[in-house]
């Protein structure tokens, strides 16, 4: 069992899937504040993939953690090829020396054909149209694990949890690149730099949080699908979204590692019968998002359609209220006093 | 001294975390069973050569993230009862060099202890080179004026295997300190 860190407070995030439009603008305002060095061309802290799918690195799941009895199971590193998938480089010289040469020109194109990369099935998704078919975006991000399997593979003790807030950090001074991490960890959140030889991963956006700033993937969400703040803070959103409604869960709780990134599970429209009339099943089968959520996402959909019908009959509901960040300063609480979102 | 050594696999369940010790719980069996080390002084300077056949030499990482370099490394301890299995213990240091495929100089590297490891510029003079040829790395170390194996004449070798996913305490070793002369 990973060694019990001694966290005082647990920052977390709340992402509302309902809401989210694979628009990856999280993704950028990541990689470019954080991952632009040449080694972590590939890698992206943050990355929306469209579900159900294969998911970056493809076939991620299944790879490290531990089973129901708590035993660690071996995880494998993947490699860029055909897990991640290789940052693209292009033929720009050869397009920019060929310009105006005839009628003859070259397209853009990578320089390698890509055999996958981190949206490579993006809207793919599953079953038959028009009857059934359905698909969601998930945007993944280091779980700032209760029990970090990451901390827990490193011989090195390169891997700390902070006391006060319970964000997972690498020390790159420490680190001698063995990579146990990576195998460790079964949402694969933790990326080698093959130029450094270090391994790094999602900080929290630390000096962000330390200013009162939410993290830029939550702060440059369109679509106000994140929620930021500390789990204990019964006044803050994410008290309220995971244990007061109980609708945001933890991805693959199954995985042993006590996430601290919650989701709210997605709800589409029905699926349609041989006439393409409703027929008030849903389009995601439920068995899936139990899979990825576990059981009590039965009680979380339940939860969201009754809020919903309140709204619908005109009632007030905090819930409804709170997801659809209609004032977007509370979905971040970080500090008592600091105004976020003006 | 001349000869050949017989490795073993370093025992994965002194790894400290939780993953390690479980997840390798399973190799036991060295991935280099047999070097040949040789080590002589002249004057100051002490000479390690040290081989080993190496079917699929992994010389850099490049662009890869699931690659691992071949490597290699020389201990000794600086107290006399330093315990070799575990590199030293707390206020029990041994050092020495660790030669990597990708590098042109060695590392110099101390520890107090299995995770203590600390690599750092070798001291002035310390060199390594490195040849692979029919199948079988041969790296000599010179380490002018390393005290540590003046005093104490013994010394630990370790072996990884890049093409085996040798790193860290995933590598084949000496089984104890090995006597170079009196």
């Amino acid at each position: 069992m990973a060694a019990e860190a001694t966290t005082t407070r647990q920052i977390a995030m709340v992402l509302d899937l309902n809401k989210c439009i694979g628009c990856q603008t999280c993704t950028v305002a990541c990689k470019k504040l954080w991952n632009t060095d040449t080694g972590s061309g590939y890698a992206y802290w943050n990355n929306v993939e469209t579900l159900p799918g294969a998911g970056y690195p493809r076939n991620w799941t299944g790879s490290g953690g531990r089973t129901a009895t708590g035993e660690v199971k071996t995880g494998k590193v993947p490699n860029l090829d055909d897990e991640y998938g290789r940052a693209w480089s292009f033929n720009h010289e050869e397009v920019r020396a060929r310009s105006g040469e005839g009628a003859s020109k070259p397209w853009l194109r990578p320089d390698k054909p890509p055999r996958w990369g981190a949206n490579w099935d993006e809207d793919r998704g599953a079953g038959d149209y028009p009857a059934e078919n359905h698909y969601f975006y998930l945007p993944r991000l280091c779980n700032h694990c209760t029990h970090p399997a990451c901390l827990d593979a490193c011989p090195r003790h390169a891997i700390e949890k902070r006391g006060e807030d319970g964000i997972v950090l690498v020390d790159q001074d420490r680190c001698h690149g063995y990579r146990f991490c990576v195998e460790a960890c079964p949402y694969k959140k933790v990326y080698f730099d093959p130029q450094r030889q270090v391994t790094t991963k999602c900080i929290f956006c630390l000096p962000r949080l330390e200013e009162g700033v939410a993290p830029a993937c939550a702060r440059q969400c369109p679509g106000r699908l994140r929620f930021v703040g500390y789990l204990d803070d019964e006044d803050g959103p994410i008290w309220k979204l995971v244990h007061g409604f109980g609708v945001a869960l933890p991805l693959h709780p199954e995985f042993g590692l006590g996430p601290n990134v919650y989701y709210v599970p997605p709800t589409g429209p029905p699926r349609l019968d041989e006439k393409g009339r409703p027929t008030g099943q849903p389009r995601i089968p439920t068995s899936y998002l139990v899979e990825l959520f576990g059981e009590r996402v039965h009680e979380a959909l339940g939860t969201l359609e009754r809020e919903r019908a309140k709204r619908r009959r005109g009632e007030a509901s905090e819930l409804m209220d709170l997801l659809i960040a209609y004032d977007w300063n509370r979905s971040f609480a970080l500090d008592s006093g600091t105004r976020e979102v003006l | 001294m001349r000869g050949k050594v017989s490795l073993m696999a370093a025992p994965t369940g002194l790894s400290p975390g939780g993953y390690v010790s479980q997840a390798y719980a399973d190799r036991s069996a060295p991935r280099t069973p047999l070097a040949e080390l040789e080590a002589e002084k002249d004057g100051v300077l002490w000479r390690v050569r040290l081989s080993w056949a190496c079917a699929d030499p992994v010389r850099a990482l490049g662009d890869e993230v699931d690659r691992f370099v071949d490597a290699a490394a020389v201990l000794a301890p600086i107290v006399p009862d330093a315990p070799w299995m575990t590199m030293g213990a707390p206020g029990k240091a041994v050092e020495g060099a660790m030669w990597r495929a990708d590098r042109e100089r060695p590392f110099g590297v101390r520890a107090e202890g299995l995770g203590s490891l600390e690599r750092s510029v070798a001291p002035k003079g310390w060199e390594a080179r490195a040849e692979w040829k029919s199948g079988r790395w041969q790296v000599e170390f010179e380490l002018p004026g390393w005290k540590a194996l003046d005093a104490g004449r013994q010394l630990a070798i370790a072996v990884w295997q890049g093409a085996e996913a040798d790193r860290g305490g995933l590598k084949s070793v000496s089984a104890g300190w090995i006597r170079v002369g009196t």
